[in-house]
C-alpha cells in the first residue's frame, strides 16, 4: 500500500491534494427499508485487517514528510438492493475479503424480513465513509541522498 | 432498481467541499466501473483512470456517457507502478483502493 502512496507522490505537481475515499473502519448497518419506514435487521461489527494497513501506510508516508493532512470528514454511504440474490452478492464478496466465516444466517434473516414486509421493500447497507485529503510536500526524501551507493 | 451505491450522493457533495474541480487534472486510481469518475467529470475535472481488472475498464468505457468523451480517459494499471509522468496531476483519488 505504501508504494501506492509513493506513486501518488511522484505524479502528483508540488502542493496537489493526494485524495484517499474508503470505507471507515467501523460497523455497517443493515436494514429493510419500507413504505412504514427503515427497519434495521443487524448491525455488522467485523473489521477489515486491510484497513488497518491502510491507516498504517497512510501514516507511514506522513511521517516521512511525503504528505501533511489537509483534511478529514466522514459521511454516510447507503448501498440499496432490491433483491436478495443482490444482498447475498455484496455479502460474498464482503465475506471473501475480510476472510469471515459464512453470513448466510445473515442472508435468512433479511429474507424473513422482506418477507414479512411483504414484498414492498428495499434492501439498505449503510455505512459511514471516510475521505481523507493529504497535501503533497517536497521534501529532500523525494532524490536518493549523493551518499548511498 | 439493481444494486445503487450511494444514492443521496454523499459522496459527491463531500468531494464537491474539498476544491473546486474544473480544469482540474485528476487521476483516479481504482475506478471500478467508473461511477465515481463519472461524478467527478460532472464537476468539471479532466480525469484519466485506472483500475487493474481490464474488465472493469471495459464496463467503465461502455458507461460513459458521450459528453464526458473529451475529460476522460481509461487505462488497465496498477496503483504501485503508475504509468504516468511525474508531477502531471492536481489531484489523485484514490478511490475504496487503500
Amino acid at each position: 500500500m505504501v508504494h501506492a502512496l509513493y506513486e501518488a507522490h511522484r505524479v502528483l505537481k508540488p502542493n496537489g491534494l493526494l485524495i484517499d475515499l474508503r470505507p471507515a473502519s467501523i460497523h455497517r448497518r443493515v436494514g429493510i427499508s419500507r413504505p412504514d419506514g427503515y427497519q434495521l435487521s443487524w448491525v455488522m461489527r467485523e473489521t477489515f485487517e486491510d484497513d488497518r494497513a491502510a491507516d498504517r501506510a497512510v501514516a507511514q508516508v506522513m511521517a516521512e514528510r511525503r504528505f501533511k493532512a489537509a483534511g478529514r470528514t466522514r459521511f454516510t454511504c447507503n448501498r440499496t438492493m432490491d433483491t436478495l440474490d443482490e444482498f447475498r452478492e455484496w455479502l460474498t464478496d464482503f465475506v471473501i475479503k475480510g476472510e469471515f466465516r459464512s453470513h448466510d444466517w445473515l442472508v435468512r434473516r433479511v429474507e424473513l424480513a422482506l418477507d414479512a414486509a411483504n414484498g414492498k421493500t428495499g434492501i439498505v447497507v449503510s455505512g459511514p465513509l471516510v475521505l481523507r485529503v493529504l497535501r503533497k510536500q517536497c521534501t529532500s526524501l523525494d532524490q536518493t541522498p549523493n551518499w548511498v551507493k | 432498481m439493481p444494486l445503487c451505491v450511494d444514492p443521496e450522493q454523499n459522496e459527491i457533495q463531500a468531494l464537491k467541499g474539498v476544491t473546486d474541480w474544473r480544469g482540474k487534472r485528476v487521476l483516479e486510481v481504482g475506478c471500478g466501473d467508473g461511477r465515481l469518475t463519472r461524478r467527478l467529470a460532472q464537476l468539471g475535472a479532466v480525469i484519466r483512470a485506472n483500475d487493474p481488472d481490464a474488465g472493469l475498464i471495459e464496463k467503465a468505457r461502455k458507461n460513459l456517457p458521450q459528453r464526458f468523451a473529451k475529460k476522460v480517459s481509461y487505462k488497465v494499471g496498477q496503483a504501485e507502478r503508475l504509468a504516468e509522468a511525474s508531477e502531471a496531476f492536481d489531484i489523485v483519488v484514490f478511490s475504496w483502493v487503500l
